[in-house]
Parts: structure tokens; sequence; C-alpha cells
């Protein structure tokens, strides 16, 4: 059994249905969370960098010569 | 065997009531952090109350964000939780504990976050012990947004050391201080809250 799934005995999933946990977060769901500002300290893979890296897009080549790069 | 309701994260699979409470943390962080937009304030409207003492908090914020506009939400923000010495709050764990911020709770709630593998992202400039981002580590900590999602054990180790001493003061300030209006229920809400966490790890222990 997962850490996860110990977490959740009958007696504490009956407690945060009767003090009104499920109604608020049902509709609070919606809202999300803004911001990060906190994050796992991880270094970033150099795959990530890979993903996120530049592109030369269409719109980015036009700039470069209207610049005369 | 009980069967559950599970919802899918990001990293992992949690119970359905244990990404309720996420939901919750996130909720009060999102609100804590920065001032609404329309946008948010439309879907908070949406929240309605039920008969429980969280139940009916929740559909009193729904009522005020119902009736709230943004441009005013937002200089009520800024009067409760901005400026430095200008500020009707303060909400820091350091100042709420000692009277000053960037005192030892600060510190120790740094060693807390260095052990947990948790940093602050480089654009936030405020000291990590705003109370929105100890709702952030805690719904984190729940979903496993920072790895695995934390056994109880250490969510409540968390939430005892760093919540528990200062965060229902602050709560119940935010619900009576004389310029909140549309916090006045994000008060309760939060106080209601923080109390209920406490009983559920009580219960868990």
């Amino acid at each position: 059994m997962s850490e996860s799934q110990k977490l959740t005995s009958p007696e504490r999933r009956s407690f945060f249905k009767k003090a009104g946990l499920g109604i608020g977060a049902a509709g609070v769901a919606a809202v999300g969370l803004s911001g990060n500002s906190l994050e796992a300290a991880q270094p970033e893979s150099p795959k990530d960098r890979t993903a996120s890296s530049y592109r030369e897009t269409d719109h980015v080549k036009k700039a470069y010569e209207t610049s005369r790069f | 065997m009980v069967t559950q309701t599970i919802i899918s994260t990001a990293e992992e699979v949690i119970a359905s009531e244990e990404a309720l409470r996420a939901n919750a943390y996130a909720l009060l962080a999102t609100l804590l952090r920065t001032p609404p937009t329309a946008e948010t304030l439309q879907d908070l409207a949406r929240l309605e109350p039920d008969d429980t003492d969280l139940g009916r908090a929740i559909g009193s914020l729904g009522a005020a964000a119902a009736a709230a506009n943004a441009g005013a939400v937002g200089e009520e923000f800024h009067d409760l939780f901005v400026g430095v010495g200008a500020s009707e709050l303060k909400p820091y764990a350091s100042y709420y504990l000692t009277g000053f911020l960037y005192e030892k709770p600060l510190a120790d709630l740094r060693d807390a976050m260095a052990e947990l593998g948790i940093e602050i992202a480089d654009d936030s400039a405020e000291p990590e012990d705003h109370i929105a981002s100890l709702c952030e580590i805690m719904c984190g900590l729940i979903t496993g947004a920072f790895g695995a999602p934390a056994s109880l054990a250490s969510q409540r180790a968390f939430f005892d050391k760093h919540l528990a001493p200062w965060a229902d003061h602050l709560f119940e300030d935010l619900e009576t201080v004389q310029s909140a209006n549309f916090y006045k229920p994000v008060g309760a809400v939060g106080r209601m809250f923080m109390r209920i966490e406490s009983q559920a790890f009580e219960m868990a222990a």
C-alpha cells in the first residue's frame, strides 16, 4: 500500500466530509492556484532546456529582417 | 477494502479528500498572495454555502465575491497587506510570533524548506514566511508538487511548526479588522480550515 493511500482512514475521510470541506473545494477547484512562487529545488534538466529553447518563427525572422540583423 | 474516488494530480494519484485539502490551501494562497482578478471573483461568486461552519464561511465568500469589484478589492488588499509599516496586517510568521520581520521563524522555515527540497522562485521578492507561501507549501506537500506527496506525519510536522502557532491569529485579525470587507470571509474560511486541519491531524495520530 502506498504512502498516500495510508493517509485516508475512513474516520478521517468522514471527518472532512462532515466538516464541509467537500462543497467548498468542489467549487474552489475552478479557481486554482495562481502564481508559482515556490518550486521543487531541482536543477533544470538539459531536456527541459531543449523543450523551451528558442525557435526561429516567421515572426522572429521578420523582426530580424526589419532590424537588419 | 473501501472503494475510494481518486483524483489525478500532475505527479501522483491522491485520495479525493486530500485533494480537497490541497484545493483549500490553494484557494487561501491565491487570495492572500495577490488581489483576485475579475475572472477569479466570478469563479468565487459561484461558491455556495452548506450547513457546516466552513460551508457557511465559503458561502459568505461567494456572496462577497459576487458583490465585489476587482478594483475595490485590489485597494482593500493593498491597505490590508501591502506596504512596509503601512499595511494593517503583516501576514508573516516572524511578525506574528516575534513582532518583527526576518526573525527566527523565517530561519526555521528556510531550514525546513531546504530539508523538503523546496526553494523560492526567482521572481518572488517577499520573505518565505508569508501566509500564502506556507499555504502553497502545504498544498504542494499534499499533491506532491515538490516531489512525491508527503506523508501525513511530515505534513503534520510542517503544519504544527510553521502554521499552527500563528495562522489562526492572522485569520481572526482578518475577520475583525475594520478596513476588511471582501477579506473578512477569507479570514473566516482560513480560520475554520486551520481548525479542521488541526483536528484531522490529531485524529490521524
